[in-house]
């Protein structure tokens, strides 16, 4: 190696460094340059400096003190090794101001050295290239390739077309090349279009243009705490961008994902990651992580999707691995989810404006199940088996059995069965009507088909209607941005009396205060107001069977009585104390006791950027949140649910007369959740790249996070709306009132009042370094601590950090790697750790106090064991990956492979019976589970002419969930069938479905499993060990397949969403349910709307060969027990093969032309068809029914217009 | 510039400071709706937490008397219930016994909360020396009524020849997780029972602040049923007579029935009337529920039950009525409300009394003591006092009335094996179903109930051993 000097700055770090262009090696030394003078040097425009001027001159000095002279005088760094000019000696040039440029022509007049500037520096090179050059008619072309909003773009190929000559830009954009004369020079990017340009020699800029077509590979992802260049990351990221979903409705965060993200299903990103903790990925908007928690209606915390402006969305990163999402500590294992929204570019105004319809049309799916003409078959069957109605009809047409008569009555006066079809058998067996008069009737309800369910759809629902539309208003003058939008959305349901209304506003503006301090200020705002319907007439409070209506044919609407749906003795009680009616009119009900509720919430940040240097910046920023649901119930007199409350606790005085305890009148239910929060940030950021070749990002920061919720409802009775009146109530009497006349109503505490509170507090720490080597190698790293109130006080646990480790080897820019159809081929590889909690676990026992209305005074409950080993939860993922571009991008795509292995999980174990805590688990961190993967993303140009192009893209997702520890077992079966998650089983993944294995159906037709011995057996086993794994509810396979067709104005969409590889458990069974009788203390089957597939039941000995379908059974039977149906329902057999295709969206847009629309001074306007979940391809026809398979599609009309 | 860089480091500096020096009290924030115990009321609000340490689950001794009728269902869906219902000796009820655990798991979380209290009460705040050992001592009485309860179910009866040998129930005197404990012999859980009570009483109170809260006079009763159980009349005597000094009163059902007349004898309205048996009760020494905590009906019996009721019983003929639906008829519980099934009452008292009288050659008194129970539950048109000079007709008498007074709760089970051991008492159970007859006799293994598979399974910090092998 030769020995390189410097000279312009005296201090210096000699250092020898190879770097290739071509063929052509240009050996250089770079001083490591003191930090302190870099910044305090004048800043000098790279373009500008060959023109700016100088004054020089020297006399008789060799070439070497010359340029030393001319580096000092310029204040520019000059580059030359000594063998290049220690061979030329008595320089002169006369003193004299003059350009850098007319300087160094000057000096470099009589050798066969030349120069070139580079950045702030001018290296000194041999002639002989450049005089090749001129004899082959070459060129040496420069230049620098940036995007439209002239950043730098660096990895850009530049490449001569027609030429296996290939160089690519550097980090500031900036490449060179030797072209010969009269060639094309392709410049080409994933991401843009590729731009052709003519040879020329010296400098071309080049701007390229993002392309329409590879939709999902960007240069740039921003991780919520920075922006990396894709090239440089070694994480698993994958970014949608705005284009991409642009033809697709934007109903939510998450349908937009939808079929968008390999490896992202289900709300879930690579499976699932805790078994007690948060399962869903973190939410980052605009840099600052948000939480939409609430508390549901049973006082369990739930985790809502974050509200935005959809329309605002510039691109979703999704973040997978740990290279990616450790930087958020203890919220990172399930995948982070960063969203950014657009922001003007310079210098434009930009109106934008967005309309989309959505409806589809009303129906209700039941042709899979039982008819009118079913339920009589079953209700007849009931009759003729049942032993104690063996009797012939008298010649009258008239049983007259005194036993028959006497059974009937009674089943029928203690209201036992109260359906149409039954109370007319009790009828004509307890002797009232005649066989004749019973047979009229059975046959007129069996000719009613569906009729309620069609009541239902005709009266009870409606198409919904979904309307949104949305303003972008941008504006970006000199140093500042200003972005605007307004949504505003309003739903009506199926259900007729819910919809809801919503408008956002969202404010950004963005300042550049002095060159080196940026101001961010931006603020969301939302509000909806939802009505929800509360009484579903699918469940009206009483049974019906579909021979049943909700409308008459006059059409008024049907009434269930009292008197035919309860027993003789509680409607004495009525009539005898003089009981509100408990008629239950179903259409009257449908529009009474609303739930309404108000959401506000409101988002607002600020941030603050200081640029210290060019490679040094300093960030503050603050985010506030406030949020406050308001939920208002007003529960109307009238309504059978007040009626029915009034009614039940009332009790009878001393002188024998009813006592309403409760007043009777409407009651007012109101329910407020507040959510405060703030997120306070401060991070340095480092970015310098050293001698063209060393780049370096270090980030250091740190990081205070509250948020807190305040939950609390009341409840006010005999409330006046009008007045805004209410009578208070003894609520002590009222918690103790038992001994009611017809019961069926009792009050708590909570029918009054709940409060509730949670409070999360965050501490963190973090850091973040990235470094590659010529673009070649990379290398990045992150480590981050978190302390939080949630977790245990040992220091043990709350000083392990999080961390991952990465390195990326982009192979592609190896010179031995020379294939020229490869644009990108990088192998990424990843390690680290991510945390995860639980929000509502703490280390210390804790007790809960409430007033006990028996006794007086306060009674304490134990609420959790002391767990002073609580810590966070920790997943390890290791991933590695590969990013490749082909033929000019148009194949492109991403391939993952991922292991996470999740320890410390919080887990159930078992409580000991003997300590005290039999039923009781408690959770601790014992619990170990790995998700492995595969992620297959492709993206391809089919096709592509002047006014043709074809696109497609591919993803698919493999995912294998696997409990590898837990210290647990279920200590009963029906735990273990019921609630799998609570139970996970070693070897097994963590969302199974457990069953019995079925063993067929016994000779007489009873369901048959095998016990834990492999016994068949027709009772329930009733053992944990006899509970097999019936497959996953996750699954195996997802992906998608998308294309779309553009013939010049109009794009032709479509996309496929695919699951295979799971389970579901068909709950849509061909066996009548066992039912509670109060009346009898007995269980019984309920006749009731079932799978029609019941008619092909067991009917005699032999068909147990034929068919799985056990033998309808009534309850009087010998062998008959309520076990039955929980054996069937708890069978593998009913546990079914949920793949499916679902034809998720179909899109037609049309865009006008642009002469067209130009005239109206528009920019663009475009129109589209869409067709949602139109239909769906399932292996087995009950999953499809389970997964809504057969639910009507939705149409969706749009409008786009720019300005 | 370097001014700039002073300020952002200066910055830098102070929230770096303020947020090392506060941290550990800014994640110190505790939740609400919930706290950690420190002063004596938060440990003493555990007693009035019903549910969790107020149940006496006695569910298959009630099966197994046959004083709960069972429905088909019952008896196809739980396996359990039917073996002992109808008494199949041959029915592996170890196995079976996979969700019937709930005697076992209520009296020992019950007692997990004791042993808490008598852990930390001595650390407690807030409070004078007196009210903690006030507390600790109820906490005690009401952790030996709980052995007590479990020694009765789960192991043989005790005999003092044998007591010292057979093994009874684990005893476990921590509430730390993962706490060592033994399954101890009979004698020994009962010296535990007697020891603890005994510590108690000086720290007792004559009347405590709700009926949850043991007294003296639940100290004495409970003393009095654990030496009669031992079979140690003379203590059982005295203990009886110091706790009917602090309550001797019984509730007068009769007076009852007269003033539910109407309600009571009409045949077709099952409206129910409020349970006088509650909190309120006038026999109560102390309080516990049966197998439910919250307001509830009575267990329905069956009509051959019914049989064992004397004729013009107003307690029976308040409590349940005949009813009949489709092909099934049974006596229907008429009554709402609470029962007290697990604590302490004078009736109870009253019938040691009676008994150890018996046993002690004084059986004209023992059968006054009889008649006093009598005369306030058979109606005055029917009613008789019962008189004998035999020890034996004495006895049979008191079994009787004991049976039926105390129905649902654990003293007829324990009574029932404790009359077993003599031949002139012990009974065999027949009823005749379907024409098959069906007998229990009074040395069947079924008299012993075996412990839950969870416990068994999940057995913690010390090993169970069945008392029974099927």
């Amino acid at each position: 190696m030769k020995k390189i000097y410097s000279n312009a700055l005296p201090h210096q770090l000699p250092t020898s460094i190879v770097r290739t262009t071509g063929n052509i090696r240009i050996f250089l030394i770079v001083g490591f340059l003191l930090i302190s003078q870099l910044f305090f040097s004048p800043s000098i425009q790279a373009q500008t400096i060959p023109n700016s001027k100088i004054t020089f001159g020297l006399k008789n000095k060799t070439l070497e003190a010359g340029l030393n002279e001319l580096g000092r005088v310029s204040k520019l760094r000059v580059a030359f090794t000594l063998p290049q000019v220690e061979k030329y000696n008595n320089i002169s040039m006369p003193k004299d101001t003059r350009t850098i440029k007319e300087t160094l022509d000057l000096l470099l007049a009589n050798t066969n050295l030349t120069f070139v500037f580079k950045d702030k520096s001018i290296l000194i090179i041999e002639k002989t290239r450049t005089k090749q050059e001129s004899n082959n008619d070459k060129y040496y072309t420069f230049g620098s390739v940036t995007d439209l909003d002239l950043v730098p773009l660096s990895g850009v190929t530049v490449r001569v077309k027609g030429s296996d000559q290939t160089a690519v830009t550097n980090a500031d954009g900036r490449y060179s090349i030797d072209v010969e004369k009269g060639s094309l020079i392709l410049f080409s990017y994933i991401g843009f279009e590729t731009r052709e340009i003519e040879a020329k020699k010296g400098l071309i800029n080049v701007t390229l243009t993002p392309s329409i077509i590879n939709l999902s590979e960007v240069s740039v992802i921003s991780t919520g705490y920075q922006v990396v260049t894709k090239e440089r990351a070694t994480g698993a990221y994958v970014k949608v961008n705005k284009d991409q979903l642009g033809q697709r409705r934007l109903s939510d965060l998450s349908t937009i994902l939808d079929g968008q993200i390999a490896g992202y299903s289900d709300g879930r990103i690579r499976g699932t990651s805790s078994m007690l903790g948060m399962a869903n990925p973190l939410f980052v908007i605009d840099g600052f992580p948000v939480e939409n928690t609430r508390y549901d209606a049973n006082g369990s915390i739930i985790e809502n999707l974050p509200g935005l402006n959809l329309e605002d969305i510039e691109s979703i990163t999704v973040l997978k691995d740990a290279a990616a999402t450790s930087i958020y500590g203890a919220r990172a294992s399930n995948g982070v989810i960063v969203v950014t929204t657009t922001k003007t570019k310079k210098d434009k105004t930009e109106v934008s404006f967005s309309a989309d319809l959505t409806t589809s049309p009303n129906s209700y799916y039941i042709n899979n199940m039982t008819d009118a003409n079913d339920i009589i078959n079953i209700e007849k069957g009931w009759a003729a088996g049942n032993p104690n109605l063996q009797t012939n009809v008298g010649s009258s047409g008239f049983i007259t059995d005194p036993t028959v008569n006497a059974y009937s009555s009674s089943l029928r006066k203690n209201a036992v069965y109260t359906s149409q079809g039954m109370q007319s058998l009790l009828d004509f067996y307890s002797g009232k009507i005649s066989q004749s008069a019973l047979n009229t009737k059975l046959n007129s309800l069996a000719g009613q088909g569906y009729n309620y369910y069609k009541d239902y759809e005709k009266y009870a629902r409606r198409s919904p209607v979904y309307q949104q539309y949305n303003l972008n208003i941008g504006k970006a003058t000199g140093k500042n941005s200003f972005n605007a939008s307004v949504s505003y959305r309003n739903n009506k349901f199926a259900d007729i009396y819910s919809k809801d209304e919503s408008y956002g506003v969202n404010l950004r503006n963005s300042t550049e205060i002095t060159n080196w301090l940026k101001l961010d200020l931006g603020s969301y705002t939302s509000y909806k107001n939802s009505t929800t319907q509360t009484y579903s007439a699918l469940s009206p409070g009483y049974s019906y069977q579909t021979y049943d209506g909700l409308s008459d044919v006059s059409g008024n609407a049907i009434t269930s009585t009292a008197a035919s749906r309860l027993s003789t003795y509680t409607l004495d009680n009525i009539n005898k104390y003089g009981l509100y009616s408990m008629d239950i009119t179903a259409l009257n009900e449908l529009g009474m006791n609303l739930k309404n509720k108000n959401e506000f919430s409101n988002r607002t940040y600020a941030k603050l950027n200081v640029k210290i240097a060019d490679w040094l910046k300093y960030n503050t920023m603050f985010q506030y949140e406030y949020g406050v649901d308001r939920i208002n119930q007003l529960k109307d007199k009238n309504s059978y649910a007040v009626r029915n409350m009034v009614n039940g606790m009332a009790t009878v005085s001393s002188t024998n007369k009813a006592v309403y305890n409760l007043p009777y009148g409407n009651i007012q239910y109101g329910e407020t959740q507040k959510s405060t929060g703030y997120n306070f940030r401060q991070q340095l950021d480092f970015n310098k790249t050293f001698a063209y070749k060393h780049d370096f990002t270090f980030l250091l920061g740190s990081e205070i996070r509250e948020s807190k919720l305040e939950y609390g409802n009341n409840s006010y009775y005999n409330y006046d709306p009008e007045m805004l009146s209410y009578t208070p109530v003894d609520q002590k009497t009222l918690i103790n009132t038992y001994g009611t006349i017809i019961g069926g109503a009792s009050l708590s505490a909570a029918s009054f009042a709940v409060q509730k509170e949670l409070v999360n507090r965050f501490v963190s720490v973090f850091s973040n370094f990235g470094y590659s080597y010529d673009n070649k190698y990379l290398l990045t790293g992150s480590l981050r601590w978190d302390r939080s109130n949630l977790w245990g006080t040992d220091t043990k646990y709350q000083n392990k950090p999080s961390w991952s480790i990465g390195g990326g080897w982009n192979i592609c820019k190896e010179s031995f790697f020379d294939v020229a159809w490869v644009n990108l081929l990088k192998l990424r590889m990843s390690y680290g750790v991510g945390g995860n909690i639980a929000k509502n676990s703490a280390p210390y026992m804790t007790a809960y106090y409430t007033p006990n209305s028996n006794v007086g005074g306060v009674q304490g409950t134990i609420n959790s064991r002391p767990n002073p080993a609580l810590s966070w939860e920790k997943t390890t993922t290791t991933n590695i990956g590969i990013d490749f571009s082909v033929l000019s991008g148009k194949l492109n795509g991403y391939l993952d492979v991922y292991n996470k292995k999740g320890a410390n999980l919080l887990s159930n174990t078992m409580g000991v019976p003997t300590e005290g805590w039999g039923y009781s688990t408690y959770a601790i961190n014992n619990g170990e589970m790995t998700n492995k993967g595969v992620e297959i993303t492709l993206n391809a140009v089919v096709l592509k002419t002047k006014n043709f192009e074809w696109n497609a893209s591919f993803l698919y997702g493999y995912n294998k969930n696997e409990v590898t520890y837990v210290n647990v077992k279920a200590p009963v079966y029906f735990l273990q069938l019921d609630y799998p998650s609570s139970y996970p089983r070693i070897g097994n993944s963590y969302n199974t479905i457990y069953g019995y294995k079925w063993a067929g159906l016994s000779s007489t037709g009873l369901p048959q499993v095998y016990d834990k011995d492999g016994e068949v057996v027709s009772s329930n086993p009733a053992d944990v060990d006899a509970v097999v794994s019936c497959g996953s509810t996750v699954p195996a396979h997802t992906g998608s397949f998308g294309t779309s067709f553009n013939y010049k104005n109009v794009v032709l969409s479509c996309l496929f969403v695919y699951r295979l590889g799971y389970k579901v458990r068909n709950t849509n069974l061909a066996y009548l349910p066992s039912v509670y009788s109060s009346a009898t203390y007995n269980y019984v089957p309920n006749i009731t709307t079932v799978n029609k597939q019941i008619s092909n039941s067991w009917k005699q000995q032999g068909d147990e060969t034929k068919t799985n379908i056990p033998r309808i059974m009534y309850g009087y039977e010998s062998d008959y027990s309520s076990d039955l149906y929980d054996i069937y329902s708890y069978a593998d057999i009913n546990v079914v093969d949920a793949s499916n295709i679902r034809l998720s969206n179909v899109s037609l847009s049309y865009q006008l032309p642009t002469s067209l629309v130009k005239k109206a001074s528009l920019n663009s306007v475009r129109f589209n068809f869409n067709v949602e979940n139109l239909y769906t391809f399932a292996v087995n026809n009950d999953a499809k029914y389970m997964l809504g398979g057969y639910n009507a599609p939705n149409f969706v009309l749009g409008m786009n217009i720019s300005f | 510039m370097k001014n700039k860089i002073l300020t952002i480091s200066y910055v830098l500096v102070f929230f770096a400071s303020i947020l090392f020096s506060s941290c550990n009290d800014y994640l110190g924030v505790m939740p609400k709706g919930a706290k950690i115990p420190t002063k004596l009321a938060d440990y003493e609000a555990f007693i009035r937490d019903e549910y969790t340490n107020q149940r006496v689950d006695v569910t298959q001794a009630n099966i197994l008397l046959n004083d709960r009728n069972l429905t088909s269902s019952d008896l196809s869906y739980y396996p359990l219930w039917k073996a002992n219902y109808m008494w199949d000796e041959s029915a592996d009820r170890v196995t079976l016994n996979k969700s019937d655990e709930t005697s076992y798991y209520a009296n020992y979380s019950a007692i997990s909360t004791w042993n808490l209290i008598i852990e930390n009460a001595p650390s407690a705040t807030e409070c004078t020396d007196a009210e903690r050992n006030t507390l600790i001592a109820q906490a005690k009485v009401l952790r030996a009524m709980s052995y007590f309860n479990l020694a009765n179910y789960y192991a043989d009866t005790y005999d003092e020849s044998t007591a010292s040998k057979k093994l009874s129930v684990p005893l476990i005197s921590s509430a730390v997780i993962n706490a060592p404990y033994e399954q101890v012999t009979i004698q020994e859980i009962y010296d535990d029972m007697l020891k603890n009570v005994e510590d108690a009483l000086p720290n007792l109170p004559e009347t405590s602040a709700t009926v949850l809260h043991p007294n003296k006079g639940t100290a004495y009763a409970f003393l009095a049923r654990c030496y009669l159980q031992m079979g140690k009349y003379t203590d059982a005597l005295a203990n009886a007579k110091l706790a009917l000094q602090v309550n001797s009163t019984l509730f007068d059902w009769t007076a009852y029935y007269a003033s539910n007349k109407a309600q009571i004898e009409n045949p077709n309205s099952y409206v129910k009337t409020v349970s006088p048996m509650g909190f309120n009760y006038v026999e109560n020494y102390n309080y516990q529920h049966g197998e439910r905590s919250y307001a509830s009906s009575e267990r329905n019996i069956p009509v051959l039950r019914a049989t064992s009721f004397e004729p013009g019983d107003a307690r029976f003929a308040s409590r349940w009525k005949l009813r009949t639906v489709g092909a099934d008829t049974y006596y229907t519980s008429t009554l709402t409300g609470f029962f007290n099934y697990g604590g302490l009452t004078t009736t109870e008292v009253y019938l040691i009394k009676a008994e150890c009288l018996a046993r002690t050659g004084k059986v004209q008194e023992a059968m006054d003591v009889l008649n006093a129970v009598r005369v306030k539950r058979i109606l005055p048109a029917v009613y008789q006092p019962l008189a004998t000079t035999d020890a034996v007709t004495a006895l049979k008498y008191i079994i009787k009335t004991k049976a039926n007074e105390l129905i649902m709760t654990i003293m007829p089970f324990a009574d029932t094996r404790r009359w077993n051991k003599e031949a002139s008492l012990a009974r065999t159970f027949t009823k005749v179903v379907g024409g098959t007859t069906y007998s229990l006799s009074p040395t069947s293994h079924l008299w012993t109930m075996p412990f839950p598979k969870g416990a068994t399974d999940n057995h913690g910090n010390g090993s169970i051993t069945q008392n029974v092998d099927k």
